[in-house]
């Protein structure tokens, strides 16, 4: 039993860290924990779901228009929601106020368009099990955990090795200063809210196949948040880490304390973490985050 | 001062006028859930009765007058039911059609009760609807056609031991439903009193969406069947899961699985599954209502909720009939002595004693994902 509970432990915890990273990035560089992540990993859901159920599309291109789809929403959120509360220089609670707006605006959207039904992705790999040890996984589970991981590490090489991974940086560091050395804020800002909404793609595909697909299914997303803030917000290999362990812990409280009380725990670590150790496991300090 | 006089008398007029009118017409109210994740038999419901009202209406209507639904949404929600039956209430409905949800008919009773007005609730199949759980009296107003949840659990427990053979059961239910936490109780005591061990009960709470914790545990204790009584949602993503970690256990589930996109959502995962319903499309006694709605709507109605409707409906009226007049009080009276009247599910008696229908039969439905149906497997008219 410890062993499937690690097991599911670390598969739950991928998916909240690939969650996580979109909250990660964002924090990093407008200094918000942008809310409306979660209704953007449900319309990359739904993007995914149309090309898997309408189109016909097998796996890799439902997951590349997902990521696709769930980018541009999410730049296009920056632009119409945050952009002129940025270029007003608002204090970070306004755009964390309108990124709550999105999130509920969104999900009202999809609601009054596509309705409450739930919807299910079809089988794409069929249900196949690998067993280890008496103790069983789906392979998809194992697909989606490694997914993550390359997701994540090709994210970081990104941002460490890359001439626009240090303009974003930088940015992070000091964004003034920043676009006096000559980059373009507005355009970094849209790589940053694209990279955060390819992320978002992959984790709604992920998501719609394990679990359904409907309009409140971005609330989980509060899982991810409590992730990012125990590895440090604002940090990659942190929020990969708070995944991880919010995973792990979770499972083994509902395995062998009580399932009900697994959400007092989660909680209870979010205001642990926010009392004691505010930059969590692995934001070093609030100079250098990403 | 005339002018005063002869503004007095045409409002005087129009009042009189406007009372008279609403005196050709019973207002019943209709509480349902036409948005939000039981919308889907909340619509399908709407269409029946409204199908039916048309042609009690159009042979004369009742006590000589026309019946009209006014007809909220609840949203599936509590707190939203209480509103809706608290507005219904103003709006001065003789009787109430709904809710469809256990919790949400418990929610809305006292306030229907306060108002002595009538309610016959469509599928809400806890005990605790039509009895006080405080005083253990029967609600005075509250009334349904369906079968009740110690039935149904036992039917689960019944249909576990001896068709499929079980030994050791399981129970993965929702501990924030009222209808998932009893339902999770009678089918242990059922299951225990024909012999059967329950080696697991666990439970999750409303929202979660990964059960494998639980399922972990359960498949440690390798039961033959696990019991999920929970929604087509619930039980879609258990059974995924529970295949995903490799329990081969059998499926077993109660009447709110019985929603078509139960195959869709759980896949291969759900297929050969049991659960426990109210009717069948298979049904012989409701072939004419199906055939009905299929031609005025284009598919197939998604029950139970619109046979349930239609016979809640079919009470009303017929108490009316009896009772002779709108008045709550006796109205009251007349629903709990009704006796043999034809209903689309079949013939129905109401028990004086707790306001539940008298045998009232259940039937056990096979999942069958290949040919996209639910197999007719058995029909209980009684456990004992």
């Amino acid at each position: 039993m410890f062993l499937q509970t690690l097991i599911t432990g670390l598969s739950i915890g991928g998916i909240y860290a690939l969650m996580a990273v979109g909250y990660s990035l964002v924090f990093s560089v407008l200094n918000f924990s942008n809310f409306a992540h979660g209704a953007v990993i449900m319309l990359g859901a739904y993007v995914g779901l149309a090309l898997a159920t309408k189109l016909n599309f097998g796996f890799g291109l439902v997951l590349a228009g997902s990521v696709a789809g769930a980018g541009i929403i999410a730049v296009l959120n920056e632009k119409l929601a945050y952009s002129s509360l940025r270029r007003r220089k608002a204090p970070s609670l306004y755009l964390m106020i309108s990124a709550m707006g999105c999130a509920v605006f969104l999900e009202n959207l999809v609601y009054a368009t596509i309705g409450s039904r739930f919807y299910a992705f079809p089988e794409f790999f069929g249900r196949q099990v690998v067993t280890i040890f008496g103790s069983s996984v789906s392979l998809l589970d194992v697909g989606a955990f490694i997914f993550a991981l390359i997701a994540i590490l090709g994210l970081h090489l990104f941002i460490n090795r890359t001439r626009t991974g240090t303009a974003i940086r930088a940015g992070v560091c000091d964004m003034t200063m920043c676009s006096l050395m000559g980059v373009d804020l507005n355009r970094l800002i849209a790589i940053v809210f694209l990279l955060a909404g390819a992320f978002a793609g992959v984790a709604g595909v992920f998501l719609g196949i394990k679990y359904l697909v409907y309009p409140t299914m971005g609330w989980v997303t509060n899982k991810a948040y409590i992730a990012a803030v125990i590895g440090g917000l604002g940090s990659l290999p942190g929020a990969l880490a708070g995944g991880l362990i919010l995973g792990v812990v979770e499972t083994f409280v509902s395995t062998y304390i009580s399932s009900v009380l697994r959400d007092v725990f989660s909680f209870t670590l979010l205001i642990a973490f926010l009392v004691w150790r505010p930059n969590g496991l692995m934001g070093i300090d609030s100079e250098e985050k990403v | 001062m005339r002018r005063i006089v002869a503004l007095l008398v045409a409002l005087l007029l129009l009042v009189l006028a406007g009372s008279a009118f609403a005196a050709d017409i019973i207002k019943i109210g209709h509480t349902v859930s036409l948005t939000g994740g039981a919308s889907m038999w909340g619509q399908s419901e709407a269409r029946a009765l409204d199908m039916l009202l048309k042609k009690i209406n159009e042979s004369g209507g009742v006590l000589g007058k026309k019946i009209e639904f006014i007809r909220y949404d609840n949203r599936n929600d509590a707190v939203e039911s209480v509103n809706v039956a608290r507005r219904l209430v103003s709006d001065g409905v003789v009787a109430v059609i709904g809710p469809a949800q256990s919790g949400n008919s418990i929610a809305t009773a006292p306030v229907l009760e306060k108002a002595r007005i009538p309610m016959v609730v469509t599928t809400a199949t806890n005990p605790y609807v039509t009895i006080d759980q405080k005083t253990g009296k029967v609600r005075p107003f509250a009334f349904r056609p369906c079968f009740i949840d110690p039935f149904q659990g036992t039917v689960a427990a019944r249909f576990a031991i001896t068709d499929l053979g079980a030994k050791k059961g399981a129970i993965l239910y929702d501990v924030g439903s009222d209808y998932g936490q009893w339902l999770a109780k009678y089918f242990e005591e059922a299951f225990t009193d024909k012999g059967g061990t329950i080696v697991a009960k666990e439970a999750f709470r409303t929202d979660e969406l990964d059960y494998r914790a639980q399922l972990g545990k359960i498949k440690d204790l390798a039961p033959d069947v696990i019991f999920i009584p929970t929604s087509q949602k619930e039980a879609a993503m258990a059974a995924k899961q529970a295949r995903d970690i490799g329990i081969t256990a059998t499926l077993l589930g109660t009447d709110n699985w019985g929603s078509p996109d139960l195959i869709e959502l759980g896949g291969s995962a759900i297929d050969g599954g049991y659960f426990v319903n109210l009717t069948d499309l298979a049904d012989p006694d409701i072939q004419d209502f199906v055939a009905e709605y299929k031609a005025a709507f284009g598919e197939d109605p998604v029950l139970p909720n619109p046979v349930m409707a239609q016979d809640a409906l079919i009470m009303i009226v017929e108490a009316l009939k009896t009772a002779g007049t709108t008045d709550g009080d006796k109205l009251a009276e007349a629903l709990a002595n009704l006796s043999g009247i034809k209903v689309t599910s079949g013939v129905l008696t109401i028990s004086p004693e707790d306001h539940n229908p008298l045998d009232k039969p259940a039937v056990i439905q096979q999942v069958d994902v290949a040919n996209k149906t639910f197999k007719f497997v058995k029909k209980y008219v009684s456990v004992d």
